[in-house]
């Protein structure tokens, strides 16, 4: 099992990214998003491509724009290979944007990105702990898990969907994640359990066969149990959340 | 044709809601507008905008659909273009150009772009005129109003324009200056710069007379005049920023200067006590640099970016950051930057001071616009470079509307060994390539800030202020640390800060002797500029590293491999001397001896100062509880939680101890992270400044300053061998004897801590004259200084997750206090929002610290203590809510008041050395083995409820926990 992480041109999330899926039996390798241009048969040797979290090209026109530009005119074809093949994608925050506007997820119709990825409702960076939960997806990303706590950290987390994909997408079960507030009921928008003011509280979405996930929670973030707030009050497991997804893509391949 | 592509977002984003809600104005709306200097014909438009644009949430303005789209949003009648001017950081209009020829390729060529903001709205012109002062800073950004049908007309006509920087093609021979003139007119090249042909003046050098004569004394020896660029280099390498002539000066009778006699003197003699190898690289690197465990060294350096922060905040403080960054990547071998730290001093953002450069012009930036954009110029340095940015703090004062204060810090770490060599060692071989890596050269930060907006005209660079680009450096730091560092390429490294190449160079060259620098070579952002632009130039993202021949080609190779530009301009060499050419003709030949360590060293006086007291206030009746909110919601203590939050501080996957606490999120005092995933150890970071004690005391000001860092590391739980302080000096006057007079008496107080606590001074920097000379509204002359302020920043290193504190406390624990509280109201929150009554300021005795401080340790490692806080500004009475809110648990306390002291100085006094702590109940014994009774003050329990009381006699006062919580987590109006 070998898992390819992308890095360059401010994508920043790379080292705890790798970390994580080594620690569940995964061998890695971070990989300038300029060398696999130079040699992009090299997708051949892995079996997950991850995009993790950063600032590529500072946000500038849009987060995750230019880097999904530069992937479009240089490396689309080789990504939408891998994406059919029995592989699997993820993309986390900055990676997840960068799906996104690849038209990656949900890719339901058209090459053209189909979401957009907008600011946040409150007009700041938003770094704070989520709660979100897993509904009806058959994405083997997101197996056996029903709720998770994790970090977001974004200036632009709120998915916009035009109404009638929006439908469909409900539809064809691609919401990954979803924001849920104090009591596990949907977040309903509400500030803060739904940081960005994303449309239907998605904190995720998939694409058909749930092998490409993006999400804006950072699971890496939340991979040992002293990553979240006030671990002191419970140190009996050794795991945070965002353990349980690195553990699937391991499982998948198992 | 057009020359603009314009895109608007369809849905109202979060910068247009904040605007209207600012405003009240519903009808705001902002494009993003990119102009270009050449035409683009259809195709390349429609290719172009899709490149640029998401067409879900974006419209893209054409000259067809232009009047249709905006009319559906509002019926506009102003608009504000506002956009960078010639030469100043256009970071969007980058990525643009790298998205084009990525893209594109050759298809479309040698164009410039530039980004800009247009702001429509329906009202009046003075509501534009409002919306644009609080948007744009006339410094760095041009801002055009004019009616919506212009804006349309434009729109049609092709009518936007970029501006380039159109310097006059100048032919460039050598120039020699003539000392040998009158006192008056040498010192008139030193307050106001060399002499053009035109007769007009460079800007200030900054070198007093006897800098100059001794200037040409030198010149006078070696028989011949001195070039332009030979004083220019002696200007900048002689500058207080670099030599930091007041901190060696001798001063009084001490004739080593208070540097080498406290600070320096501290740190020697604290290694002499110790004998262990905590201490690795002091005061001679970029950063200081201690042990952290037996393979890694972390490295710690703060630096202030004070006077760019007040003409453009945002700016300055991104450059500060980013700047500070790259003191951790010159660190030893080159440092991998792990956190950031931040701290501001700020005039109150809800007041309105109107001061001015000029009489009736040039006028200061407003307060709030300052705060805001020094907090969000950090926020983007920090974020868009992935180093997490746990730990800082704001505090607000009047006396900071002439110069806000930015300390910004970087922590780094690096392997103690580098293919069997040690890390934190380098040095420049004779022989080895001058390599220049990142950004490109331009006017930046050519003589500081000494421009006024008039002298600012539009063709012509700013020059006075930089602006940071992370993304460029962020690049360039994965290469050096990933890629080449680790397989020893270089000889050594260091950044490019303040006074350019000439400062990184010459520094540098003392380590093979001397330098030979050809700076044609250097690859310039525009054409145009001189020689002595060029080698003293800020321009920012830049790194210097000699790089032995065998390696230069493979070293260059790598950078271009990942986008980063490297050039080669010279050569070390062993010859002492410094060397700089231009097309073969060599305008600078100086010792390097003479260079360094020519300058005339100062002799400093100092005198007692008149203590002006403070002005007797009436003591407001108002009930305690009443007292407490006023406290909570004052805005030195009330939560910082809005800054937290818009920092990344999970970055790097390392926050372990984060800067909101408890379920409550109080902001924390100290914080921690975890740098290394195989090692349990962690790094706990604090910093305290107490410029309020400042004028009372300046002896106690220290004193304090480094007993709450210390003590917010020992409470996190930090191993108090492991703890490294380090000193950052922010003066006002220090020409005056009364000033010099606190300075040397604070440093006097660094040392006597510092050798008291054992911690050694790593790394420090000063800012000596953060004064403010001007005009107040009215046209009358004003002076605004800053109170003397020394920030001391604290890093230590936890051994084991375990010991990691928190502070909220459990039902049924135990409060105590440890450490004895005085009457020590004098400068207090208390004293500046109840009323003044007669107190005392603050005095630390180390020696009870010290033992309360060893027995914290030795309990917290034995598990008996469950959660503590440091007592620090307004007292037990704030920390006790704190510790409240953050639990989100009642606590009740006694007021068993001892030493005759009122319940107000119990609750209200700022005695430093003390901490909050609970315990469970079955623990106290054990407790009360290792303190004795005269150390601690049982003062209550958790109760679990939702109030806090406070037991006096027999009356029992109660405050909900959730009403405190809202005093405390008030926004800061202004902000």
């Amino acid at each position: 099992m070998n898992v390819l992480v992308l890095s360059g041109y401010g994508i920043n999330c790379e080292n705890e990214t790798l970390h994580a899926f080594e620690e569940v039996g995964f061998k890695g390798k971070i990989v300038h998003i300029n060398d696999l241009i130079q040699n992009p048969k090299q997708l051949n040797n892995y079996q997950v491509f991850a995009i993790p979290g950063g600032f590529s090209y500072g946000d500038d026109t849009g987060s995750g724009n230019a880097m999904a530009k530069k992937i479009l005119t240089n490396l689309y074809d080789q990504i939408i290979d891998f994406s059919l093949k029995d592989k699997l994608i993820i993309g986390i925050c900055n990676g997840c944007q960068i799906l996104i506007n690849l038209g990656l997820v949900p890719s339901l119709n058209k090459k053209d990105p189909e979401v957009a990825m907008i600011e946040n409702k409150s007009g700041s960076y938003e770094c704070r702990w989520v709660d979100v939960k897993v509904n009806n997806n058959k994405s083997p990303w997101l197996k056996n898990i029903s709720a998770m706590h994790l970090p977001v950290a974004h200036q632009e987390g709120q998915f916009m969907i035009p109404i009638n994909l929006l439908k469909s997408i409900k539809a064809n079960n691609l919401i990954g994640l979803q924001y849920i507030n104090n009591h596990k009921k949907l977040a309903k928008g509400q500030f803060p359990f739904n940081p960005n003011g994303s449309k239907d509280d998605i904190a995720a979405l998939t694409n058909q066969n749930g092998k490409v996930l993006a999400m804006m929670p950072h699971p890496e973030r939340a991979f040992y149990h002293y990553h979240v707030p006030n671990w002191q009050n419970n140190t009996s497991k050794k795991f945070g959340d965002g353990y349980k997804i690195f553990m699937n893509a391991k499982k998948f391949f198992a | 044709m057009t020359n603009t592509i314009q895109i608007l977002s369809i849905e109202k984003t979060g910068k247009e809601s904040s605007l209207q809600k600012e405003h009240n104005n519903k009808s705001i709306k902002i494009i993003d507008g990119y102009f270009f200097s050449r035409n683009l014909d259809d195709q390349k438009f429609t290719k172009i905008s899709k490149l640029i644009s998401n067409d879900v949430s974006q419209t893209i303005l054409t000259k067809k659909n232009v009047n249709k789209v905006l009319s559906s949003y509002s019926n506009f009648n102003w608009v504000v273009e506002i956009k960078f001017l010639p030469g100043v950081t256009d970071n969007i209009a980058t990525t643009v150009k790298e998205i084009i020829n990525d893209n594109l390729k050759s298809s479309f060529k040698s164009f410039e772009l530039g980004s800009t903001k247009i702001i429509l709205i329906k009202g009046r012109k003075e509501d534009i005129t409002k919306i644009s002062k609080n948007e744009a800073n006339p410094l760095i950004q041009t801002i055009k109003i004019y009616p919506f049908k212009q804006y349309l007309n434009n729109f049609k006509k092709n009518q936007f324009k970029i501006e380039r920087v159109k310097l006059p093609k100048k032919k460039y021979s050598k120039k020699e200056i003539n000392l040998d003139i009158s006192d008056y007119n040498l010192s008139l090249i030193g307050k106001l710069g060399i002499e053009e042909n035109d007769k007009s003046r460079r800007g200030t050098l900054g070198l007093d007379l006897e800098s100059l004569k001794t200037i040409r004394n030198y010149f006078s020896t070696i028989k011949r005049k001195p070039t332009d660029v030979e004083i220019e280099t002696l200007a900048q390498t002689w500058s207080e920023h670099c030599k930091h002539k007041i901190f060696s000066a001798k001063i009084d009778d001490i004739q080593e200067g208070i540097f080498k006699k406290y600070i320096k003197g501290a740190t020697e003699k604290i290694i002499q006590l110790r004998k262990d190898n905590f201490c690795v690289s002091l005061f001679t690197d970029n950063a200081g640099g201690i042990e952290f465990n037996k393979d890694w060294i972390i490295c710690h350096k703060v630096e202030t970016h004070n006077t760019p922060s007040a003409l453009d905040p945002f700016g300055g403080a991104i450059t500060g950051i980013v700047g500070v960054n790259r003191d951790c990547l010159g660190f030893g071998k080159g440092a991998k930057p792990i956190a950031n730290t931040y701290a501001y001093y700020l005039a109150d953002p809800n007041k309105k001071y109107q001061f001015y450069r000029q009489k009736n012009k040039d006028p200061m930036l407003p307060a709030n616009f300052i705060a805001k954009g020094i907090i969000s110029g950090v926020r983007v340095g920090g974020n868009c470079s992935g180093i997490p940015t746990p730990q800082g703090n704001v505090y607000f004062d009047d006396r900071f509307a002439g110069k806000p204060l930015v300390f910004c810090g970087t922590v780094g770490i690096i392997p103690k060994k580098i293919k069997g060599k040690l890390s934190h060692k380098k040095k420049a071989n004779p022989g080895d390539i001058i390599l220049m890596a990142g950004g490109r050269v331009g006017k930046d930060g050519i003589h500081g800030a000494t421009f006024s907006s008039e002298e600012l005209d539009p063709n012509s660079p700013v020059s006075a202020v930089q602006i940071g680009d992370p993304i460029t450096q962020k690049k360039m730091s994965d290469v050096i640390i990933r890629e080449l560092r680790d397989e020893n390429l270089y000889s050594s490294i260091t950044d490019n800060g303040a006074g350019g190449l000439s400062s990184s160079i010459g520094e540098m060259a003392k380590e093979s002797g001397g330098f030979i620098v050809n700076l044609e070579k250097v690859p310039l952002k525009y054409n145009g500029l001189y020689p002595w632009e060029i080698w003293v130039s800020e321009s920012q993202e830049r790194m210097t590293l000699a790089v032995p021949p065998a390696n230069v080609k493979k070293v260059t190779n790598i950078f271009n491999a990942r986008g980063v530009e490297a050039t080669i301009i010279g050569k070390f060499i062993k010859k002492e001397k410094a060397i700089v050419k231009y097309n073969k003709t060599e305008i600078l030949n100086l010792d390097m001896e003479f260079l360094h360590e020519g300058y005339p060293k100062l002799n400093l006086k100092t005198s007692f100062p008149k203590i002006k007291k403070e002005k007797k206030k009436i003591i407001k009746k108002s009930s305690l509880i009443d007292k407490l909110h006023k406290l909570l919601s004052s805005p030195n203590i009330v939560s910082k939680e809005f800054i937290a939050t818009q920092y990344d501080h999970e970055v790097q996957a390392t926050s372990i101890i984060k800067p909101l606490q408890g379920e409550g999120r109080v902001f924390g005092n100290a914080t921690a992270i975890k740098p290394l995933f195989d090692d349990e150890k962690s790094i706990a970071l604090s910093q305290a400044a107490y410029p309020q004690y400042a004028e009372t005391n300046p002896y106690d000001m220290a004193g304090c300053s480094i007993d709450t860092a210390y003590k917010n590391l020992i409470v996190s739980g930090a191993n108090s061998k492991k703890i490294a302080i380090l000193d950052n000096f922010c003066w006002c006057s220090s020409d005056e004897p009364d000033r010099l007079y606190q300075l040397k008496e604070a440093a006097k107080a660094c040392y006597d801590y510092a050798v008291a606590y054992q911690t050694p001074f790593i790394s420090g920097k000063d800012s000596m004259f953060n004064d403010f000379k001007g005009f107040d509204k009215t046209g009358k002359s004003v002076k605004i200084s800053i109170p003397p302020t020394l920030l001391i920043s604290s890093i230590g290193v936890v051994d084991k997750i375990s010991h990691l504190t928190k502070i909220t406390p459990d039902d049924s624990d135990i409060l105590l206090v440890l450490g004895a509280t005085r009457n020590e109201l004098q400068d207090s929150v208390y004293s500046k929002i109840i009323g003044y009554e007669k107190s005392k300021n603050p005095v630390v005795n180390s020696k009870d610290a010290l033992r309360t401080y060893r027995n914290f340790e030795k309990a917290n490692k034995l598990g008996i203590i469950n959660s503590a806080i440091g007592i620090d500004l307004g007292g037990l009475g704030i920390a006790v809510t704190k510790m409240a809110i953050a639990a989100k648990k009642g606590l009740t306390i006694d007021l068993k008041l001892k030493n005759k002291i009122s319940v107000d100085q119990f609750l209200f006094s700022e005695t430093q050395s003390r901490i909050l702590v609970s315990l469970k109940k079955n623990k106290l014994p054990n407790f009360k083995k290792i303190f004795k009774a005269s150390d601690y003050t049982i003062i209550g329990k958790c109760t679990g409820s939702d109030v806090v009381e406070f037991k006096d006699n027999k009356k029992i006062i109660r405050g909900k926990i959730s009403d405190f919580a809202k005093s405390y987590k008030q926004n800061i109006k202004g902000l």
